[in-house]
């Protein structure tokens, strides 16, 4: 589990400009899972997820991984063994041009220590894992972007680490290879019972991996919760824009709604969508009911935006409450 | 037969002070460079007060005019070298010369992928000095390569000027013979064999680059 607590970070652009990078950010990202850090450009996300290898140290607060209590006091000896159980991965890869596949990957562990016959093995079963086989021995200008980043990948794994960072892992590549880098990272962490990271400004990239989101507004964590919910119920103005961005746009619809009757968004639980409900209570209330939105949540929830007119219309929302959908007044 | 030997004795003379002074500047040109690159606000360790010293001290040595440098180390040369006539005598001041010049290329060089390649080497958790050794070096093998190349060059030019007052080498026979004698041919077979021998270094120099650049 990582925490933070109350943690500050200010940038001096001069003696007289400085930016608040990070303002009283608290947060917890649980074990094995993915945790997503969206924002807009300079909403601090970067720097956030830098404090956590400490190569930004935060200024105040406290941030406590593998029970250290506050990394920003450990020593520089610990602070390298810390850096080890986590790997980094970067927008730009940042591979080392001069060295081939094989050796960039075998880096980490040679910078630590003599290479063994084990750790060659150890980076060749890592390198099909990623789906490199056969581009042992090619060098990065020879990759595609999306190799470049399998290799970054596979170079952060090779110690082993509990934790993977991703700063920003797919601004650099198309949406297609976006997708199977995103896929990629999704069977890895389950592989290897990761908790991962990963920072973006890709609404697209978050529905794609995430289980837990943390929208992050001028160095301030403004909402949090499991991607579901922050679909189904975004309350700050920047998530509102963020979820509309993947077609939740729901709220936007809600506001134009000019009809007589009730409206409110429904969440379908995983068990209940093969349920036929909405006209089982068509069927059984003296109501109408008009479907204005309807979308999938990346763990299959099923949200529902409705316009409810009738005689019983009242008695809609505690009949589908019962079987078990979310209800809440749009 | 006589010319022959005076055109190859004067070319051995520049060939050695250069050689010896590009191999010293290389060395101590690349430790002042990483010193400048680790201490300057983008480095690895960032220290205000000893950039400025190095880097006054950097750019002082660049702004001397070569020929007052001779003049200047004059003293120290003789302490030295024990004479201040002769190839051996003008080597203290090319390479002090040149050892400013490249230490900028250095640092430029590091600098240009600096913070991506040392954020990197951190974050795996390697050390400063492993992150300056066998990072950040031997990814700018190209850049410093091409940048000693530069220096040579550069270092080829010094020594026609060392040459004009007592060094030996091209500089020394275009000026006494060609200059001093009236002989316009000395002066051109001279002028040859210094573009010769800068088109060899650049030869070699763009060989080295090509070796160390994968493809």
């Amino acid at each position: 589990m990582i925490t933070l607590k109350h943690v500050y970070k200010q940038f001096d652009i001069s003696k007289k400009r400085h930016i608040k990078a990070l303002n009283d950010v608290s947060l917890t990202i649980q074990d094995n899972t993915i945790h997503g850090i969206i924002g807009l450009s300079g909403a601090g996300k970067s720097t956030l997820i830098r404090t956590l290898n400490q190569l930004e140290t935060h200024d105040e607060g406290e941030i406590s991984v593998f029970g250290y209590q506050d990394i920003k006091r450990l020593n520089k000896e610990s602070t390298r063994m810390l850096r080890r159980r986590m790997g980094m991965i970067f927008q730009s890869f940042n591979l080392l041009e001069s060295k081939t596949v094989l050796n960039n990957i075998l880096f980490p562990i040679r910078v630590q220590r003599k290479l063994h016959q084990a750790d060659y093995q150890k980076a060749y079963d890592i390198i099909n894992d990623v789906g490199l086989k056969g581009y042992a021995s090619s060098y990065p200008h020879q990759l595609s972007g999306g190799q470049k980043q399998r290799v970054g990948i596979a170079r952060a794994l090779i110690n082993d680490p509990e934790i993977l960072l991703c700063d920003e892992p797919t601004s650099a590549l198309d949406p297609l290879t976006t997708k199977q880098i995103l896929a990629l990272i999704k069977r890895l962490k389950h592989k290897h019972h990761l908790t991962v990271v990963l920072v973006t400004h890709d609404m697209h990239v978050i529905k794609a991996v995430c289980d837990e989101v943390t929208v992050m507004h001028e160095g301030m964590p403004v909402e949090s919760g499991t991607i579901d919910n922050i679909l189904f119920n975004p309350t700050h103005p920047i998530t509102k824009e963020l979820v509309q961005l993947i077609g939740f746009n729901m709220h936007d619809v809600a506001k134009k709604i000019n009809k007589p009757g009730l409206v409110m968004s429904l969440k379908f639980p995983k068990h209940l969508t093969g349920e036929s409900l909405i006209s089982t209570c068509i069927n059984k209330l003296d109501v109408e009911i008009n479907i204005l939105f309807a979308n999938v949540t990346p763990n299959t929830e099923g949200i529902m935006l409705i316009n409810v007119n009738g005689s019983e219309q009242n008695q809609v929302k505690p009949y589908l409450e019962k079987q078990g959908v979310v209800i809440k007044d749009a | 037969m006589h010319d022959f030997d005076m055109y190859f004795k004067a070319f051995n003379e520049t060939v050695y002070m250069t050689l010896i002074s590009t191999i010293i500047t290389f060395v101590f040109g690349l430790v002042l460079g990483v010193l400048l690159y680790v201490t300057s606000a983008k480095g690895l360790k960032p220290n205000k007060q000893v950039y400025a010293f190095l880097s006054a001290i950097t750019s002082i040595g660049r702004s001397i005019p070569f020929l007052i440098l001779i003049v200047l180390l004059l003293p120290f040369t003789r302490f030295i070298i024990g004479t201040i006539l002769g190839p051996s005598a003008a080597l203290p001041a090319l390479i002090i010369g040149a050892i400013p010049f490249y230490a900028r290329l250095v640092e430029l060089a590091l600098l240009e992928k600096g913070k991506t390649l040392s954020e990197t080497g951190v974050s795996f958790g390697a050390t400063n000095t492993t992150i300056i050794t066998r990072i950040m070096i031997p990814e700018s093998k190209a850049s410093l390569i091409r940048g000693i190349t530069v220096t040579s060059i550069a270092i080829v030019g010094y020594t026609s000027i060392a040459g004009a007052i007592g060094a030996g080498g091209l500089g020394n026979l275009a000026y006494l013979y060609g200059y001093a004698r009236n002989r316009q041919d000395v002066t051109i077979i001279a002028t040859l064999l210094i573009i010769a021998l800068i088109l060899l270094i650049q030869l070699i120099g763009d060989l080295i680059v090509k070796r160390f650049t994968p493809n």
